[in-house]
């Protein structure tokens, strides 16, 4: 019996050094015209053994932040600024044989539809095997047993490893890449909408057994997703990214029960709830900003319902300041003026 | 603003209309202009369309006049791509024959793209019984070597006119692209719209016509230039072996008489390699055109070269 | 504006399993499914992929011929309407909104276009009352200024305009019942509310009946007064949308309404992990469907295939153990007796 989904706070706390940390991460895309701001100056920080959520819409950079972590940006995109650090060593600038290595050892990523990235015209198990020999010196049968044990490890029977991928459901598939990420037990796993295109029950499933396999292995999880709801459940800090920015992060819990930017709450109050009373809703209006010429200030201020010229030196602020992350009560940031100034 | 379209579709109708400064670029400019490629194979194209315009004024005298006092010379101011074995001036014969070559291939291309759009689409949407005949005619004219018919209908052709042989080319020049054309349209007549379409009670022809055509534009041009170049090559081929029609000139006429008259053996290199380089431009600039063509309406081809700045400066942590 | 019933009756539809010209086999899609959409109400038809709603969707606007089974709508039999004037008819009263925003527009179009073709294809209008028409539709589903929307394309509005453009389109032809595959899976969702609320709206206004086509409980419960729950090819459950969310009788709704993920709820039974598809079967033996998955299974369920029985007011349910018919009541005490 699962108890809550949140793992008390001082289990973390106790360890503070972070694992992979981006500090001003900012990714440029180079267009005809101006480069276009993917992400614009992103601090993240995750701790060893903790499942960091990053949630956000489309277009906010969430997707890039994860592709910049591991190193694996393709032009024309690029990282424009900021430093990426593993354990407190910089990543950018290494050489691409050392970041060879530490990419899938020490972090592993399960891409977004990553079931439909296995080679059609191979057995599972042999993908395996390629992958495996491609960092360490196996031998073949080690190599398949260790497949097959890690088959077994994320519920699916031993002897598929001789299956095909068509002959795997979409769930099977997406388990499958899960255990290839998790081959070289890594340190930090970074899952890039992993169940998004599966069913509720299915996901479900697989969460759990990632839950028990985080439990068992010690590893991180950088969980990135739209589904909010399915973050305050299954992760222990939560990240709100909007428009190449980072505009909230708190513990699971407090994101749920105390959402502080506008924003957040807008998105808290997208998902119509299962119980309780059936009121009308209305998400939040207007759409995302063209990240090529972004709102001045704060860049969600166009679409904040609590932007208005009444208060005209706060509005100031938000139309030409860009708001900054700040600590508003233990592990509770947000970048926000209404906040800072008290109003909220 | 638009949201990242995420099923990363590709998009086989016209690029889209772009505003630069007050002008709006259609789609089909864009096209044909949109890339390095596609602007250097039409402005060879264009060239040599030019020429083949104004062909009746810069010629000198007329293709088949002959005077033997002045055979078989070679380039000179008077005649600036020599003369014949019959003293026929080799530059009039190529830029007159520019028309006949470049409008029978033209003709040719846009009968068989016709025939390849019509045909391959509707057996696309429509299926069943439809689908099955198109597919076996598709079959039966991909078969037949094309060259070697074309040589023996050639041979039995009373008249070898021009309208005969643009018959001939682009009836049996189809089935390729029809082959193309209909994969693509199968991919196509799946997407939600074509189904919306059908919903709200559009006819087949309709469909076909105004919803799968339009998206298929850029491939449909693809197609014409293609068989056009394909058409100029056959073409020119058949009328070096002598099938073609001699009461009038064009490239492949000149090589056929310049190598009925051992022009080579005679050390004559200009019969050949003037008409000949008539021929390598016009194609060449087609094969660019087309592969410009393709690479605007499939940005995955694209290779972006992006200016990277040598020297990045650092910025600060926040 | 008509305001007639949809009935759906036995529809079933089986697809050749396979690429084989003479393949025996046959795919499940859809068995048996009977319901009724009444104007002025949303049902919600839910399931996961592979369980048969799409194609229930498409079978609905004749996308797709039954193999068997009617569809009563306006005195006739929609599913064996054959000459083109009975089906643009029935089109002309029953239409789709389609799931993907990005796909279902033609992109060569403008968005007029889109709006105007219905129109003039079933001469909802007179000529020259066309473009006021298409304008009065993008504002009833505020796309606004509409003359400035109309001579867009769509690569240059956002998903959720598109979809609002693909809804105009629908309620041009002045339907009675709209059919909603999925309309806002593939949307931000900060948008969606916008489109269920136009839904809402639009059956309110207008009194359409709406089929809304989903695998997502949460916004079912927001719109949907009826919901119809299906598995492999079945409707499994049957009823008001409170009663079977609030007091789920068959074991796959159970597990749908325990998968969902729903913050408010701290604590939360782990989830017994059984192999099974929620999909379509290749000829499926006699029995339930859902027998590989279900904690109440007993031995009648994997051998006779229960059937839709009503086993609350207005609640039907197709299990042997919670919406038992006597047969297998009798059956059951033969067993527990033995």
């Amino acid at each position: 019996m699962i108890a809550t989904a949140l793992v008390p706070e001082e289990r973390v706390q106790r360890e503070p050094e972070p694992l992979l940390e981006a500090r001003g991460l900012t990714v440029e895309y180079a267009t005809r015209e101006q480069p276009v701001r993917a992400v614009d100056g992103v601090d993240l920080a995750i701790r060893p053994g903790e499942v960091l959520g990053l949630a956000g819409e489309s277009g906010c950079g969430k997707s890039t932040v994860a592709n910049a972590l591991m190193q694996v940006l393709r032009p024309p995109a690029r990282v424009s600024g900021g430093s990426i650090l593993f354990r407190g060593e910089d990543l950018t600038g290494r050489s691409r044989e050392e970041l060879r290595r530490f990419r899938w050892r020490n972090v592993s990523m399960v891409f977004q539809s990553a079931m439909n990235a296995l080679n059609p015209v191979m057995r599972v198990g042999d993908q395996f095997v390629d992958m495996m020999r491609a960092h360490e010196r196996v031998s073949k049968q080690h190599a398949l047993r260790r497949a097959a044990e890690l088959l077994d490890v994320v519920g699916i029977d031993k002897r598929r490893v001789r299956a095909y991928p068509h002959e795997l459901s979409g769930g099977m598939r997406q388990r499958v890449i899960i255990a290839m990420a998790l081959a070289l037990n890594p340190e930090l796993v970074i899952m890039d909408e992993p169940t998004t295109a599966l069913d509720v029950v299915v996901q479900r499933e697989i969460l759990q057994q990632v839950r028990e396999l985080q439990r068992d292995l010690g590893f991180a999880v950088l969980f990135i997703t739209h589904d909010l709801c399915l973050l305050v459940e299954f992760a222990h800090r939560i990240a709100i990214m909007y428009a190449g920015e980072i505009v909230e992060e708190a513990p699971a819990a407090e994101i749920h029960r105390d959402p502080r930017h506008p924003y957040t709450i807008g998105l808290m109050q997208s998902f119509p709830p299962l119980h309780g009373p059936i009121v009308r809703m209305t998400g939040i209006p207007g759409a995302p900003p063209d990240l090529a010429a972004p709102p001045r200030g704060c860049r969600f201020h166009p679409r904040c319902p609590r932007c208005t010229p009444d208060d005209a030196p706060l509005y100031a602020r938000q139309t030409t300041e860009r708001p900054v992350l700040r600590e508003v009560s233990p592990g509770h940031r947000v970048a926000c003026h209404l906040v800072e100034a008290g109003r909220r | 603003m638009a949201q990242v379209d995420p099923t990363g579709a590709v998009s086989l109708g016209l690029p889209k209309p772009r505003t630069r400064g007050r002008f709006a670029i259609p789609g089909w400019l864009r096209l044909v202009l949109g890339n390095a490629k596609s602007r250097f194979g039409l402005a060879l194209v264009l060239f040599m369309v030019v020429i083949a315009v104004i062909a009746p004024w810069i010629s000198v005298a007329h293709p088949n006049d002959f005077d033997l006092l002045a055979a078989r010379q070679g380039p000179s101011w008077h005649h600036l791509f020599g003369t014949s074995d019959q003293g026929s001036d080799i530059f009039s014969q190529v830029v007159l024959g520019a028309r006949r070559s470049l409008l029978l291939g033209a003709a040719a291309a846009a009968l068989a793209t016709v025939l390849a759009a019509v045909l391959g689409i509707t057996a696309a949407y429509a299926g069943g019984l439809v689908d099955e005949v198109v597919n076996f005619l598709t079959s039966v004219f991909l078969v037949i070597p094309v060259i070697p018919l074309l040589v023996v209908v050639s041979g039995y052709l009373k008249t070898r006119g021009m309208t005969t042989m643009i018959l001939v080319l682009g009836l049996t020049l189809w089935a390729f692209e029809a082959r193309i054309l209909r994969g693509q349209a199968l991919a196509l007549r799946n997407r939600d719209f074509v189904q919306a379409a059908k919903v709200a009670g559009e006819s087949t022809w309709r469909i076909v016509f105004g919803e799968l055509m339009p998206n298929m534009v850029s491939r449909i041009a693809a197609a014409f230039v293609f068989v056009f170049y394909v058409a100029l090559l056959v073409d020119a081929g058949l009328e070096f072996l002598g099938l073609g029609d001699t009461s009038h000139t064009s490239w492949g006429q000149t090589l056929y008489w310049a190598q009925t008259n051992s022009a080579v053996l005679q050390g004559e290199w200009w019969p050949f390699l003037f008409p000949g380089l008539a021929l390598v431009i016009t194609v060449v600039g087609l094969v660019f055109l087309l592969a410009g063509i393709d690479e605007v309406s499939n940005p995955r081809l694209r290779t972006q070269r992006v200016r990277t700045r040598w020297l990045v400066p650092r910025r600060e942590a926040r | 504006m008509s305001t007639a019933e949809l009935e759906v009756r036995g529809l079933t539809k089986h697809f050749r399993a396979g690429n084989a010209l003479f393949a025996r086999s046959r795919v499940h899609a859809v068995d048996d499914v009977s319901f009724t959409l009444r104007p002025g109400t949303i049902t919600a038809l839910v399931g996961e992929s592979g369980s048969g709603k799409s194609t229930i969707a498409r079978l609905l606007v004749r996308l797709y011929d039954p193999t068997s089974g009617r569809i009563v709508f306006a005195g006739g039999d929609a599913a064996a309407a054959r000459r083109r004037r009975d089906v643009l008819r029935y089109r002309s009263q029953v239409q789709m909104i389609f799931q993907d925003p990005f796909g279902s527009l033609n992109p060569a179009k403008t968005v007029r276009h889109h709006v105007a073709r219905p129109l003039r294809i079933h001469g909802v209008v007179p000529r020259d009352r066309v473009e006021a028409r298409v304008h009065e539709l993008l504002e009833t589903v505020g796309l606004v200024p509409p003359e400035k929307i109309a001579a867009k394309y769509p690569h240059e509005l956002s998903g959720g305009q598109r979809q609002r453009v693909a809804i105009a389109r629908a309620l041009a032809v002045e339907p009675s019942v709209l059919v909603a595959d999925e309309p806002i899976s593939m949307l931000d969702v900060s948008i969606r509310l916008g489109i269920l609320n136009l839904m809402l709206e639009l059956k309110q206004e207008r009194r359409l009946a709406f089929l809304y086509v989903t695998h997502d409980l949460a916004s079912a419960r927001y719109v949907a007064d009826e919901v119809l729950v299906m598995y492999a090819g079945q409707i499994v459950e049957q009823g008001p949308t409170e009663r079977v969310l609030g007091e789920p009788l068959h074991p796959y709704t159970r597990l749908l309404l325990e998968s969902v993920p729903d913050p408010s709820r701290a604590e939360r039974p782990e989830i017994e992990v059984r192999k099974g598809l929620a999909s379509a079967a290749v000829d499926p033996p006699e029995g339930c469907r859902f027998v590989a998955r279900c904690p109440l299974a007993i031995g009648v369920c994997s051998r006779v295939t229960p059937l839709l029985q009503e086993a609350r007011a207005g609640r039907r349910a197709r299990c042997h153990v919670t919406a038992p018919s006597s047969a297998t009541r009798e059956d059951r005490h033969v067993e527990l007796a033995s």
